[in-house]
Formats: C-alpha cells, structure tokens, sequence
C-alpha cells in the first residue's frame, strides 16, 4: 500500500513540475477588462457619493473593499472555469501555482489595512499608494508563467503607488481617482497583455 | 464479485497509450516533459540511464509518433543533438499520466474495500 502512494506522489511531483514550466493561460482578458471597468465605475460612484473622503474613511473602504472583492470573486471563478478549460490535466496544479504567486500579495494588502485601521487611522490616506505597490509585487511575482510584457504592467503599479504615496496627503487623501485611474488603466494594461502578449504554440492551433 | 461501480466503469484504461508504455519511453518523455525548453542527447542519455543505441531506438519511436522533435547542429565543430516534447507528445503524456493516476487509484480502492470485507478476528 504504501508503493501505491509512493506512486501517486510521484505523479503529484511530476505534474507540479510540468505545471512550473507552463505558460498560464487560466486568466481571461476579458473578465480582466470588466475589472479595469468595474474601477472606474466605483472611481464615478465615490465622487458622486462621497464629496470629503478624507472625512469619512469607513466610507472610503466600503466602497473599495466591496470593489476589490467583486473583482477577485468574478475573477477567482472565471480562472477556475477557464484553466480547466484550456489546461486539463494540469488544472489544479495551475491554479494553485497561480494562487501561490499572486495570494500573499493580497494578504500583505488586507493585513496592512487591519493595521492601518486599527493602530494608525491617520495614516489611512497611505491605503492606496500601498494596494498599488502590493498588487505591483503580485504582478511581479506571477510573471514567471505570464507574457513576458507584464513586467511593465508590474512597473505601473508600482510608480502609481509611489506617486499616490508621494502626493496622496491633504486635500487630495483618498481622492475617487487615486484608485480609479491606476487601476483602471492597470486592468487593461493586463487584459491587452492577456489577449496578444502570449507566444503562438501548436496548442493555439 | 465486481460492485456495481466497478462493473461500470471497467478496468479497459484504453488511454495507457503502447508507445508511452515502456519503461525507457516513460523515462525519456518524463524527462523531456519537466524540461519544456528541451534538452541535449548526452543529458538525456545519462538522466535515462541508457546506451547511445537504445536512447537512439526509443527516441526514433517517439519522433514517428510526432510525440518529440529532434535537431541537429554542430557546436565548436562537434555534432550535437537536441530533443524537445511537442505539443502533442506533451497532451498524449499528461493524458496517460492521468489514466496510470486511475489505475492506482482503483489499486488503492481494492484494497481499502478487501481490508474491509476480512471478518475482525475476536480473542479466544
């Protein structure tokens, strides 16, 4: 019996390699795109909703935390669907090889906003510089199986992030638009990227 | 007595394709297939541990198949040869990947339901 799951571990380890060597295509460009879009719409909605921001942080986050989690659930499922769509076989090693590239990206930015929240509320203004920078890093760290292009859409992120750090305080702390345009533009930076950035295979064919 | 689930299903695993089903053949696209940008016949040779005519013979079986390409150059005027899986031979091995899964699995599952089905002994 043991043999047997020997073997089956061994099957495990050799799809987890083959699924480290491939190009991920579970990402849709076009539910991508709807997040750009989906960005922009909580950027209008914000300034027409919420006039002083600074003022009134808890709205601020409600907004943004309700964005960002309608964006990662349509994304999360359209992933799923679609990678064991185009990869079969190999789909819940990709997913997983997906997930464990971009998820600690993701857990730094809620963790430093519970932070944030609970031990700096001044600092609050700082959130959106930083979501930038983290899911810049995210980026990054899930170019090794992307088109090699995303590393621009990674450098957007970041130089956004720093420019919301560097001019976000005062009168313009939590501006509609300090989120809006960055991820906004991001998004379909990473959707044109996901449509022609990939190498044409045999697969295609 | 087969259960009703295993009578349905059978144990026919048509997918275990003949020429994926040799040991040497396994080697070779196992190695090649964790090793996307290809590799050289000399590293293929030694992580399959075969001779130059048996790695020639399988390698062969393989090409007809169009499960592999082959190119030959010269490098530093020395005839060199470079295998690389397609991407059929890539869709064929994970294909039979998940039927050799299958097999064990139903292995495992015998052996669970037999280990089930011994009368406990009781202490006298």
């Amino acid at each position: 019996m043991a043999d047997l799951y020997k073997a089956l571990a061994q099957i495990h380890a050799i799809r987890g390699q083959v699924a480290r060597g491939t190009e991920f295509r579970g990402y849709g460009p076009e539910t991508v795109a709807a997040t750009g879009l989906l960005a922009g719409a909580a950027a209008v909605f914000q300034s027409v909703c919420l006039k002083s921001p600074g003022s009134s942080a808890a709205g601020y986050l409600a907004i943004w935390i309700t964005t960002a989690a309608l964006a990662l659930l349509v994304t999360g499922f359209q992933t799923v669907t679609r990678t064991r769509r185009v990869h079969p076989g190999l789909a819940r090693q990709m997913i997983f090889s997906a997930g464990e590239s971009f998820v600690p990206a993701i857990g730094a930015g809620v963790l430093v906003t519970l932070v944030l929240m609970r031990s700096a509320p001044r600092e609050l203004w700082m959130l959106p510089g930083l979501w930038q920078i983290f899911y810049g890093l995210g980026i990054f760290a899930s170019c090794r199986f992307l088109p090699r292009q995303m590393l621009a859409v990674g450098v957007w992120f970041l130089a956004t992030g720093a420019l919301c750090l560097t001019t976000g305080t005062g009168s313009h702390a939590l501006s509609a638009w300090e989120m809006g345009f960055p991820f906004g533009i991001g998004q379909l930076l990473i959707a044109a990227v996901l449509r022609f950035g990939y190498r044409e295979t045999e697969d295609d064919a | 007595m087969l259960s009703r689930k295993q009578a349905r299903q059978g144990f026919a695993y048509d997918a275990l394709d003949s020429v994926i089903h040799e040991r040497a053949r396994l080697s070779v696209l196992t190695s090649l297939v964790t090793h996307p940008k290809g590799l050289g016949f000399a590293d293929l040779k030694t992580m399959c541990a075969l001779t130059d005519g048996n790695l020639s013979r399988h390698l062969q079986v393989l090409k007809t198949a169009k499960f592999v390409e082959i190119t030959k150059d010269v490098d530093n005027n020395r005839p060199h040869t470079f295998c690389r899986i397609t991407a059929v031979g890539r869709k064929r091995y994970l294909e039979y990947l998940a039927v050799l899964e299958q097999v064990i699995r139903d292995v495992v599952a015998g052996e669970k339901t037999e280990a089930a089905a011994e009368p406990t002994q009781v202490p006298a």
